[in-house]
């Protein structure tokens, strides 16, 4: 494997990108048990209350930030020719993951904490 | 005199069953290079050490290699320079068949070369005149014409690991000379090749080719361009074709 910071990037990207498929298929699971009335929609939401679910869901926005920010990135380096500033923005687009995360992964902690 | 330990991964097809690594003490000095390095192992130590090598200047392409994990050509990289904790490794260009030691097998990159018609096809007919360039088209191509060939790039592409279809950052690189040369008649062919199910647009952008290019070249950036062009193709043959006809007097019969 030819280790490089651009390796390590596009296997993050896919790696969240999966995670995102993944959640989605989730989200449909539980969404599309309103269609079997309120019981069925309140028990199946239920089962993704838990301390678990509620960390998958702080990964997850790190996922979907990285997911972002690394896709703009490539946009950039792409159409404005500045392929010399791919590391700078990559770091750029970590630090942007890691401060979005926490704005919006301290909420969710404090939802899990509180019972 | 100082010492490193050079740790060289072994192949010989006929005696082994799996690539290998042997370690050998040379001798050090400011500047060694890693090349140096395996000259002195193959005359001093062993005589069946295999590799490539030729100009020992760095023009020649010959002796691209993965030393620690990068593509580098080892004629002009320094041994104390690589060492970490005294020792460095040098391995075959990765994703690459080995043929024996650190000699690889480059035949998928010279067929995938070929197939960009790597020449320059000029128009029919003498020209009337010069062909003009302006400075940004000739900055432009500087950048892929002192490609050397070694392959660092072709084998650090993780689609080249995945795919042997792949045209390849070297051959986009020379595609994008070409393509862009205003004396190349067949813009269009080329770009059609290009934009082809394993072409630019099969690159995934990860920048392996740019780390590991020891000319410092951007075939990235290259193949970015195509990719654009590609998407306008016909509107560029045209002007091509307008360039050549209103500069020098001189139409392309096989505007691609």
């Amino acid at each position: 494997m030819y280790r490089s910071l651009g390796f390590l990037s596009f296997f993050l990207r896919r790696l969240t990108g999966v995670a995102l498929v993944l959640y989605l298929a989730t989200h449909m699971w539980v969404i599309g048990s309103a269609m079997q009335g309120p019981e069925a929609f309140d028990a199946r939401l239920a089962m993704v209350q838990t301390p678990f679910f509620k960390l998958a869901e702080i990964a997850l926005l790190a996922a979907v930030w990285f997911h972002a920010f690394d896709g703009v990135r490539l946009i950039l380096v792409n159409w404005f020719r500045i392929t010399s500033f791919r590391a700078s923005l990559l770091y750029a687009a970590v630090v942007m993951t890691g401060l979005l995360t926490i704005v919006g992964g301290v909420p969710i902690l404090l939802f899990i904490l509180e019972g | 005199m100082e010492n490193a330990i050079v740790r060289v991964q072994r192949y010989n097809p006929e005696t082994d069953r799996k690539p290998h690594v042997e370690s050998y003490r040379v001798p050090l000095t400011p500047d060694t290079t890693i090349l140096d390095a395996l000259h002195w192992i193959k005359h001093e130590r062993d005589g069946s050490l295999t590799f490539r090598r030729s100009c020992r200047h760095a023009i020649c392409g010959s002796c691209a290699m993965n030393v620690n994990g990068h593509n580098v050509l080892v004629c002009k990289t320094s041994l104390s320079r690589q060492l970490t904790g005294g020792r460095v490794t040098v391995r075959p260009l990765p994703y690459l068949p080995i043929i024996k030691d650190l000699v690889v097998d480059r035949s998928t990159f010279w067929e995938q070369y070929l197939r960009v018609k790597p020449w320059l096809v000029p128009p029919e007919g003498k020209p009337g005149k010069e062909y003009r360039m302006l400075p940004e088209e000739v900055a432009a191509l500087q950048n892929a014409e002192t490609c050397i060939m070694c392959g660092a790039c072709y084998s650090a592409c993780q689609v080249v690991a995945l795919t042997k279809e792949y045209i390849g950052p070297h051959a986009l690189l020379k595609a994008f000379l070409r393509v862009l040369d205003p004396r190349d008649a067949i813009p269009g062919e080329r770009l059609r090749e290009v934009a082809g199910h394993d072409g630019a647009y099969r690159c995934h952008t990860i920048f392996n080719c740019i780390d590991a290019c020891p000319k410092g070249l951007n075939p990235t950036q290259a193949i970015e361009t195509l990719r654009q062009l590609a998407q306008k193709r016909g509107w560029f043959e045209a002007e091509r074709r307008e360039r050549q006809t209103r500069l020098n007097g001189a139409a392309p019969s096989n505007g691609g």
